[in-house]
């Protein structure tokens, strides 16, 4: 609700890093990631010599140690890596559609939709394995789309500010019915409060699989249309003048979008959070270029992620905190001294 | 990003108000009547006006007069309380969209009501209690966050949604390591529900309650000039800052007592105001239709979350459905207008 | 506009304020008993001595009293519901009783009061969270007899409690008997591998987060370790229940180092669904005692009343049984 409530103040006032800069950010990023995809195979909830993890990777055994590397650890880091690029990606997506810098993926009803189809399946079909659950969430988050664009249709084209408005009504009546569902049949609430949590813990890969061609495809879509978003960004009709077409970059953003997010969704359940501070601190950082904001949200929301991820791993011990949960009590003190630090705190 | 806001229209509208809070007042009262006569336990009209005239005893008196009666009330009254306190902070942040929660405060009393029911296991005064202490150390600690040589709206908005985003995650978790059943009360308790309110309850929080809506009354004049912005009420005698200041800590202390009593019962303080002020047609934010409709509101919704399945909801069930349905069509038709 | 506002809003709290004082000094006089003959007894209970009849006529148990009263034959005429899960373990005879009866609510705190005073029952029985039913005591007590338990009430208590208040302590004895008869069979025939076997009881429930398991130390277990004697590993004093905590299923592993490993199975000893899990990993299968058949599924119906309490103890016969000599 609070996002819906900004207005977006048009491109930066703060001063923007040259191309050298920020191309030197990114290698940072990317060396920091590739550092935590190795910590996240390294560190885990019991202790394994590092030897052992190399041979669980290069030499495998059937050593009971090998197999918590190769069907634990190693499958959770993918997980990790390939939800956390989708997050950050249609974060900055929905941003830059909807020109709201606080803009996360569920405002558009998606996070709503897939939680209210789990909850069916669960509490209506007796679905009961991840595997299940994974395209319900899939295909909950993508009707819920298909009706926010259905509605956003106006006789202009598509308009984001009807999506979003859309997109938060469905989601209210959607959570409302699935608390009714929840609250009066107390198996299903049992498994939804694991499932809303957001996890990335028995993933295997072979469930992760099927769903990253969608997630490529959404990258690929994101990438397509990210000239048209930064000439939009300047307001419609400076871009239509531009020879922008205007509705054709929308559908396909949301398709980007949605693809992305409930890809992600389904893989690990509604992680809130991500998609709405990296891409913020992407545009922070290097201004309003979508490119940029792409390259930079596609390395540091993973980076967010696994790095929670590792942390959940070890602060409980011997238990572990889901990571949707770590994921803002990492982020949310960094986006608050962020905030505090700067100095114009426009946009 | 929208502004709810048609242009100025004359004051030879302000009869309409009045006879708009008529209606209002009447449609309560139907829907009163309407709840105190109906419920699972079959009683005819003559016994429920008895038991209310008390004529009965017993059991009829106990369901109409101990059960029934403060369920009603406490509807009424807890409905008011968060349409003048959508009505106040819509006002006061000039935003068709905001309401307290914006400065974390709802997760805040979640958090604490949480602890007391999972951790403490505690009675219902102790869970008030945490509710209240949660939500007000979140808002404090929010502002106090955002602050840096003053207050700025943007800060604000960034450090609620970051700590917002934090005591979500530490509700989702505490609520995933409690037993079941106690999980669902507290699930319960967080949709926001009236079940099992006693007189003690309504009489109290009803008594905080009037305090509040009084003191918003007495603030509802510099309410209105400083809608025209700050200079301008400024240049009229109002001291911006302090009423302000005075505003915000009643919309707040509103809201938490609804929240400490019941949960928090969503959208009702975000849909009044909108409602009222097209019933009413005025140019800003009144307080009375705000109040009645927010009271009809929680009234027909409880009524709805009562009867609509096998066992009755959480009226913040059917709040939030109604109010998302609502705030649709309603925002809708005015952002095609604007198209 | 605004003088107009602030007098309307002024009224309207003066008003809500009067309306409020008004109503509540409504007196409440609502102790009218009528004339009776019926017999009548008093139990004991977490909510103190209360006199109920003592041929109760119309039981509704509310919270986790269903199951256990249906189990000694009672058959009340109004309940909270029960799971699906639970449901599916219990007799045929018993789940008919149960669906005979009107459902008031999915658990203790939503209970419809007014669907249940509808019911005119003379004695609620009530077991659940201490805080919960202070909330409903009230409205409870105008109804009919209340009977309350807290959580923390042991089983065998319970149901001696239940019994009593719900007239069935007949059923009851019956199955005290045989359990008091398995027990001591079982201890005599298994009294060495009692002695001198590391046990670890592990489970996993629908609650459970993705990619973990539980050392459980309540349930049916607890019946091994104190009616039994068998050695499995225990929370230390004043602790939490060893259960509650989630482990991953990395630390599968670590228990390489009891000698058998018991966890939970249907009736018909196939892994309960949120368990197979854990038995499909490659650490379960790596496991040394499931290797060596020192891993034993054990069918646990319920562990807070006799009946299914006797049903495990069969299970857990026949599991025992299966163990190869060391």
């Amino acid at each position: 609700m609070t996002a819906l409530a900004l207005r977006h103040d048009g491109p930066g006032t703060v001063p923007v890093p040259g191309p050298r800069r920020r191309l030197i950010g990114l290698v940072v990023a990317l060396v920091v990631l590739l550092l935590l995809l190795v910590l996240s195979v390294m560190i885990g909830s019991t202790a394994i010599a590092p030897s052992v993890v190399w041979d669980a990777l290069f030499h495998p055994s059937a050593d009971i140690d090998q197999f918590a590397i190769r069907d634990y650890r190693l499958p959770r880091t993918v997980a990790g890596l390939v939800v956390g690029a989708a997050l950050g990606v249609s974060g900055a997506l929905i941003q830059a559609l909807t020109r709201n810098p606080l803009a996360d993926p569920g405002i558009l009803g998606l996070h709503a939709g897939a939680s209210f189809a789990v909850t069916v399946a669960v509490g209506l079909l007796g679905v009961r394995d991840i595997g299940g659950y994974m395209w319900f969430a899939f295909a909950g988050a993508l009707i819920v789309t298909l009706m926010v664009l259905a509605l956003g249709a106006t006789r202009q084209g598509q308009s984001p500010v009807v999506m979003v408005l859309a997109g938060v009504c469905i989601g209210a009546v959607l959570r409302g019915a699935g608390s009714a569902l929840e609250l009066t049949n107390p198996a299903a609430f049992d498994v939804m409060r694991a499932w809303n949590a957001g996890s990335i813990v028995a993933r295997p890969l072979d469930l992760v699989w099927p769903i990253v061609p969608f997630l490529v495809v959404g990258l690929v879509l994101a990438v397509v249309v990210s000239g048209s978003l930064n000439a939009m960004a300047l307001g419609d009709d400076l871009a239509a003048a531009q020879g922008v077409r205007l509705t054709r970059t929308r559908v396909l953003a949301i398709i980007a979008l949605t693809l992305l997010a409930g890809g992600a969704t389904a893989i690990a359940g509604p992680i809130g959070f991500v998609g709405l501070m990296v891409p913020h601190v992407a545009r922070w950082i290097v201004g309003p270029n979508q490119r940029w904001i792409f390259a930079y949200s596609v390395l540091l929301a993973p980076i967010l992620l696994l790095a929670s991820d590792i942390l959940g791993r070890v602060v409980m011990h011997p238990s572990e905190i889901p990571v949707g949960i770590v994921t803002a009590f990492v982020g949310a003190p960094v986006l608050i001294v962020l905030v505090r630090r700067k100095k114009a705190s426009r946009l | 990003m929208l502004v709810l806001r048609h242009g100025r229209i004359a004051v030879r509208l302000e009869w309409r108000s009045v006879v708009v809070c008529a209606v209002l007042a009447l449609a309560a009262a139907g829907v009163a009547v309407l709840a105190l006569m109906t419920g699972s336990y079959q009683l005819g009209p003559g016994q429920v006006v008895s038991a209310l005239t008390g004529g009965e005893t017993g059991l009829v008196h106990d369901i109409v007069v101990e059960w029934r009666l403060p369920r009603v009330a406490a509807a009424l009254v807890f409905g008011a309380a968060l349409g003048v306190s959508g009505a106040v902070f819509q006002s006061i942040l000039r935003n068709p969209l905001a309401d307290p929660g914006i400065i974390g405060f709802s997760q805040g009393s979640y958090t604490g009501a949480l602890i007391v029911i999972l951790v403490v296991n505690g009675t219902y005064w102790q869970l008030v209690g945490g509710a209240l202490v949660g939500g007000m150390a979140t808002a404090l600690a929010v502002y106090l966050l955002a602050h840096r040589r003053g207050v700025q709206g943007f800060r604000l908005i960034i450090v609620g949604i970051g700590v917002s985003a934090m005591l979500d995650s530490l509700n989702t978790w505490l609520i995933l390591k409690a037993e079941l059943e106690q999980a669902m009360a507290a699930a319960a308790w967080g949709a926001g529900s009236l079940n099992g309110v006693s007189w003690d309850r309504v009489v109290i929080g009803g008594a905080c309650i009037a305090v509040f809506l009084l003191m918003a009354a007495m603030l509802s004049r510099p309410m209105r000039q400083m809608e025209l912005g700050d200079d301008a009420a400024a240049s009229q005698g109002v001291r911006v800052s302090p009423v302000r200041l005075g505003l915000i800590a009643v919309g707040v202390a509103l809201t938490a007592t609804v929240t400490a009593a019941s949960g928090p019962i969503a959208f009702i303080s975000l849909l009044a105001p909108q409602i009222a002020r097209r019933l009413a047609r005025t140019a800003g934010i009144t307080l009375a239709p705000a109040a009645l409709v927010g009271a009809l509101l929680c009234l027909a919704a409880d009524y709805i979350a009562q009867h609509i399945a096998p066992t009755p909801l959480p009226v913040g069930i059917i709040t939030v459905m109604l109010g998302g349905g609502y705030l649709g069509r309603l925002l809708f038709t005015e952002a095609r207008r604007r198209l | 506009m605004t003088m107009t506002t602030l007098r309307r809003g002024t009224a309207l709290a003066a008003l809500l304020s009067a309306t409020l004082v008004l109503s509540a000094c409504g007196d409440n006089s609502g102790d009218g008993t009528g004339a009776t003959t019926v017999q009548k007894r008093t139990v004991t209970a977490g909510n103190g001595a209360v006199e109920v009849p003592a041929e109760p006529q119309r039981i509704v148990t509310i919270g986790n009293t269903t199951l256990p009263l249906i189990d000694m034959g009672g058959k009340p005429v109004g309940v909270t519901e029960v799971g699906a899960s639970d449901l599916g373990l219990i007799p045929a005879e018993q789940k008919a009783t149960y669906e005979a009866a009107t459902i008031l609510g999915s658990s203790g705190d939503q209970v419809d009061m007014e669907k249940l005073a509808a019911l005119k029952p003379d004695v609620i029985l009530a077991q659940m969270p201490k805080s919960e039913f202070e909330g409903i005591e009230k409205q409870l007590a105008s109804v009919a007899p209340t009977v309350f338990w807290g959580l923390d009430v042991e089983w065998k208590a319970l149901a001696g409690g239940l019994a009593e208040a719900g007239n069935v302590t007949g059923g009851l004895s019956g199955q005290k008997a045989e359990f008091e008869k398995k027990i001591a069979k079982i201890k005599e025939t298994y009294g060495k591998v009692i002695a001198d076997t590391e046990f670890v009881n592990v489970d996993r429930w629908e609650s459970s987060d993705p990619g973990t398991f539980s050392v459980a130390d309540f349930g049916c277990v607890e019946i091994a370790q104190g009616d039994l004697g068998m050695n499995f590993p225990k929370a230390a004093a004043g602790a939490d229940p060893l259960g509650w905590t989630a482990l991953p299923f990395e630390q599968i592993a670590g228990l390489s180092k009891y000698d058998v490993i018991t966890y939970p199975v249907d009736a018909e000893g196939k892994p309960k669904a949120p368990f197979a899990p854990v038995v499909e990993t490659n650490t379960w299968k790596a496991l040394p005692a499931v290797n060596s058949g020192r891993a034993l599924g054990v069918f646990c119906p319920g562990n807070n009343s006799y009946g299914p309490v006797l049903r495990y103890l069969d299970s857990l016969d026949t599991a025992l049984a299966t163990l190869p000599a060391k």
